[in-house]
Formats: C-alpha cells, structure tokens, sequence
C-alpha cells in the first residue's frame, strides 16, 4: 500500500512508540484493586490509549491523503538546543557571565542573519540588565563572575 | 445572587486593587502584555511562564494581578500589529488582519485601531461584570461536587480541548494521552510508588510544568522563528487621525455587541478562549451581513467584533479557574501555576478562604482595561517603534530568559536541561502538526483526575457505577459523549474545517 500521509504516518508511529515504551516501563507497577486502583492503572489504560490512537492515524495515513514530512530546520534547533545546555552547565560553575556569553553566543550562530557586531553591543547590554535585574534586584543567588575570578 | 452583596465584593475588591502597588502591578501587566502582543512570535503563555519565577517575589495579589493583565493585555497589543503589519502578533488576532489591514492600506489605520480599543474596552468591562455576577453562584455549585463529579467535569474539559483544538482531531486525542503520561512522572501521591523517573532524581517531583511549558511554548517557538525568514512590511509609520467618524461608530455598535457576547460565551467553555472566539465572531458577521462579499476590503465590522470577542473570551476563561479550579486553556493554566506558587490551592474554596485576591483580581481587570485604553492610544507610536527590534535579537534575549527563568524556581541547573529536551520535543510536535495546548491540558488534569478517580472509588466501595449514579456526573459524561458523537458526524467537522480554515 501507498502511504498517503507522511505527518500522519509519522506521528502514529511516534504515538505507538511511546506507548509501548510506557507499557514496557509500566509493566510491573501495582495494579491494585478496584476500590483501591494502585500506581499502575492509569499509565496501563493510557499506553493502550495512545496506541490505539497511534494505530489510527497510521490506518489513515494509508486511506487519506494528506502532508508529508517537511525538512527540519537542524541549524536552529541544534543551536538552540546547545545554547540551553550551555546555559544549564556553566551557570553553576562558572557564574551568570560566562553562561550568557556561551549559550547567547550560541543561539546566535542559529540564524544565518546575525550581525556579529549589533550583537556584540546587545549581549553587553543583555548581560548589564541581568546582573541588575536578576542578581541586584530580585537577589538571585547565582555568582557573576566564575568563584576564581570574583573580588568578593 | 442579592445586588447588595455584589456591590460589597466588588467594594472589597476595590479595596485591594486599587492600592499603590497593586495599581503598579496591574500596570506593569498591562505593559509587558501589550508588548508581547505587538512582537509576532512571542505569545502570552511563554511569557506568562517566564514571569512565573519572577511573581514568586511579589505578594500573591500583585503576582496574580499582574498576570492576569498580561493576557489581556496581550489581545490589546496583537491587533495593532494585525491592523499595521499585516502579521498577527497573536494568534486571535489572525482574522483582524483581513479587515483592519485594508483599513491602513485604505489610510484608516487610526480609526481601525481605535475602533479595536474601544471593542476590547466595552468587551473587557462587561465580562468584568460576567465573572462579578456568575462567579459565586458557580462556587456554590462546585462546592457541592463529589469526587465523581470532579472526574467527569474534567473528562468533559479534555474532551473539549480535543473538540476544540485545530487540525487531526485523532491527533489532539493523542496529544491529550501523550500530556496524561507526561503527568503521572514521578511520586504516585498516594503509594509513594515512582513512575517513569528512570531513576533520575530530579523526576521524582516529577516534571515541572513551568520547565514543560517554556520547552514546549518557548523554545521550541524560538526554533521555529529562526527557520521563517523575515518579513515585516509596516504600511505607516504615522498613525494620523485616530477618531473614527460617526459612521465608523454606528456600524460597529451591533458587532461589538454581538462580538463581546459571543466571545464571553466561547471564554467559558474549556479548551476555548481568545482564538476561537475572534474566529466565530468574524464568520457570524459575515454571515448576519448584508454585504458578506465585502468583508476583507476593509470594513470596520470586521475589526470590531473579533477584536471585541477576543478580549470578552480572554477574561471570561477566568471563570471556570476561578470557581472549579480547573483550567480552561493554557494561558489559565499558567494562572493556576501562579496560584501554586503562593500556596493557594485553585478551586472554589479561593472566594470563600481569600475574598481580597479573588475580588481584587477581578476588580483590576477593569482597571487593567482602563490602562490599555490609555496605553495603546495615545502610546501607538511607541509600540509600532518595538516591531523595529529584529527577531535574530529577541530570539537570543527570549532564550536567556527562558533559562534563567527556570533556573531561578529552584536554582536548579537540571531543570533547564529539562527545557532543552522538551524543546525538541515541542519542535517535533510542531513539525507533525500536533497542537499542544491539548497535551498541555492533558498533563494538568491527568493527575487531578487520576487522584478524584481513586476517591470516587474508595467511597464507592470500588463500583464504577458512581460516575453514571450521580446526576452531575452523568450529565458532564453525556454531554462529553455527545461532543465526542458530534466531531465524528462528517457534517459538523466539515463545518469545523471550514471555521478553522478561514
């Protein structure tokens, strides 16, 4: 059969996926009894669910017609993927400074339409406004400069 | 309900929002949303979530307050950049961009925008009153539901979010299955039992619906941004003349009207709110005029009723938060957040145990319209001078603010690891266009649901049959059933197409 509907195709299967998994998972969670349903029975009712859904939409995309999958953009969503993981990593260790120039300078390699200089000038300011903002005035306590090079 | 008691609520509530800071807060609400409103891309819900860690510093009212108006504030920004731009700056400003861009191009940018803020004035002040008046009676009647009822009003809830989501409907199911199982990671409140934390220990608390919401709304939003090359094409950077003439007046009374009603009625349903309500209310005046062929050259009918039935629905989906606790769409789901936040527990017991912020939230919605007004007026310039800041700039900025914003809940670093993942995620779904306010919904009430299930149970002694017993039950789970019936039926979702498609 001719598959007439990638998105659905996909989806489905991305559906059918996650329920299995969640069965899998959920297999040995207590079902408990009827006046007392335990920790198993919803996850049990709801892996069904999805993949019954996930089964649907897969019927359907062999009956209807309808979008396939389009590209994906992986230049942005990468970047911007590093740039939150960049974040996440440094702030602890090496303060709020170093985590913005990282992760910002990051998402910025996102989009091909980046000024390197305008942004230059945006992330000074950026960084001005969230020490004032998030460490003086709301009193985060997150250090601004890695511990080495703090004066205090 | 007795007028006398009304007026002393909203006495009370007088009381509390009209203070020095509360006023501020209100203020900085209305600001901040209008900005958002105006930057296409750049939606109240992410916002709202940004701002969550922030309200934490703030009393409860203020918190509250000032979240409240960024979402009405939000519906008063997006139909200027509708009206100027040609690019909605939210999404329930799609249909103002028909009309109210013609209206520019026709030189009558001013009178479009004024029409629209005195639409969404009139619209505001009267759904105001909507929640003034419908508010307690609605709380006496929650006050009388079992666990059962609970579970089946929330069925009905998701039922509705899958009614009313656009595109698949077998899609939005799973959406809604998807958010359900999203929910349940972590500690099983009532046995302690872990589920799908794959022994990570920051799932236990299981996953934070700030973190999901700024992956999903956020991140992922600013993946998908970046992909869209840029086109803003401003037809004037003036504004000149903004008073409407007479005319302009008379025709647009009866769509405001009929918008604001309309709008306050599709507000109320769960899953409904802003975007579907300005959708209906520029089909019903298509359809109720005498000249349909002329809707989209520039008639003010066209501006005034969605706009005036986006900000209707915009308040009026405050009513089910505020008296069941339930949620009726994202943005409200936010508002819930905010509440958790401070401690306060949503559901009708919030009118009775904290009458000041219920009533001065409502209060200063009204103000909050009032200041809109007087913002997007006169300060038009000012805002059309935001769409200047290019989207490479505010997508880093929005990033920064994502991660910090979640940092900050708990100074926790694996939360904005959370982010990253979800924001795939999000990416995903949007690719496959999968909607997810329905999963969003899903992952709120799916352990609401799961926790009045196991009471219903226990006081049943474990027969099911107490969700069909109990009349309120019955009739949430029937007319779940009927709504379920409906979108099948090929002719209703014919219909639906078409609705969503315009």
């Amino acid at each position: 059969m001719r598959i007439r509907n990638g998105q659905d195709l996909a989806t489905g299967l991305l559906f059918i996926a996650v329920g299995v998994a969640a069965l899998w998972i959920g297999a040995d969670y207590p079902r408990g009894t009827a006046r007392n349903p335990g920790t198993g029975v919803l996850p049990f009712i709801l892996s069904w669910c999805l993949i019954g859904t996930g089964v649907l939409l897969w019927l359907k995309s062999l009956l209807v017609e309808g979008p396939a999958l389009t590209q994906w953009a992986w230049r942005p969503v990468v970047m911007i993927t590093l740039a939150t993981v960049a974040f996440a990593l440094l702030i602890d260790r090496l303060g709020l400074v170093v985590a913005m120039l990282a992760s910002m300078t990051l998402a910025a390699l996102g989009t091909p339409e980046t000024r390197w200089g305008e942004y230059a000038l945006f992330t000074v300011l950026m960084i001005a406004v969230a020490i004032a903002m998030f460490v003086w005035g709301l009193g985060m306590p997150i250090s601004i400069l890695p511990r080495e090079l703090a004066w205090r | 309900m007795e007028v006398g008691s009304l007026l002393d609520n909203l006495a009370l509530g007088y009381s509390v929002a009209v203070t020095l800071q509360n006023l501020f807060w209100c203020l900085m609400g209305a600001i901040i949303g209008t900005a958002i409103g105006v930057l296409p891309g750049v939606g109240p819900v992410a916002t709202m979530a940004l701002l969550l860690p922030a309200t934490y510093y703030l009393p409860a009212e203020g918190a509250l307050i000032m979240l409240a108006g960024i979402y009405y504030g939000a519906q008063y920004g997006g139909s200027t950049t509708a009206i100027l731009v040609n690019l909605p700056g939210e999404a329930s400003s799609v249909v103002t961009t028909l009309d109210g861009y013609q209206m520019a191009r026709q030189g009558r940018a001013g009178p479009a925008l004024a029409i629209a803020a005195i639409g969404s004035f009139f619209a505001g002040c009267v759904a105001t009153v909507a929640i003034a008046v419908a508010a307690p009676p609605l709380t006496r009647l929650a006050q009388e539901f079992a666990p059962a009822d609970y579970f089946s009003l929330m069925s009905l809830g998701l039922v509705f979010a899958i009614v009313l989501a656009r595109g698949s409907v077998l899609k939005a199911f799973g959406m809604v299955f998807l958010g359900m199982l999203l929910g349940l990671v972590g500690t099983d409140v009532n046995t302690g039992n872990t589920r799908f934390t794959f022994g990570i220990g920051d799932l236990f608390d299981g996953i934070g619906f700030v973190p999901l919401v700024m992956g999903v709304f956020g991140i992922a939003e600013i993946m998908a941004n970046l992909t869209n090359a840029e086109r803003r094409d401003l037809v004037s950077s003036k504004v000149s003349g903004l008073m409407p003439t007479r005319e302009d007046l008379k025709r647009s009374i009866a769509p405001i009207l009929r918008g604001t009603a309309l709008g306050g009625l599709l507000g109320i349903l769960p899953g409904g709110g802003a975007v579907l309500a300005s959708f209906s209310a520029y089909t019903v005046e298509k359809r109720l005029s005498r000249t349909p062929e002329k809707f989209g050259t520039g008639l003010i009918e066209g501006v005034a009723a969605p706009e005036s039935a986006n900000n209707a629905a915009a308040q009026t989906s405050f009513i089910p938060m505020l008296t069941l606790g339930i949620p009726s769409n994202a943005v409200m789901a936010m508002m819930i957040g905010g509440m958790m936040i401070h401690g306060i527990i949503p559901g009708p017991q919030v009118m009775e145990q904290k009458p000041g912020l219920f009533w001065g939230m409502i209060v200063s919605m009204w103000f909050g319209n009032l200041m809109l007004v007087v913002l997007n007026l006169p300060m038009i310039g000012i805002w059309v001078r935001m769409l200047l800041v290019p989207y490479r700039l505010l997508a880093v900025a929005i990033l920064f603010f994502c991660c910090i914003g979640v940092y900050s809940l708990n100074n926790s670093a694996n939360e904005v690891l959370i982010i990253a993942v979800f924001g795939v995620v999000g990416y995903l779904l949007m690719k496959l266009d999968c909607e997810p306010a329905p999963l969003l919904m899903g992952f709120l009430l799916g352990p609401m649901m799961e926790v009045y299930m196991r009471r219903a149970m226990l006081l049943s002694h474990g027969d099911p049959m107490v969700f069909l017993q109990r009349p309120l039950s019955l009739a949430f789970l029937l007319i779940a059933v009927l709504l379920l019936l409906f979108i099948v039926v090929p002719n209703v979702r014919k219909a639906r197409e078409v609705a969503f498609s315009e």
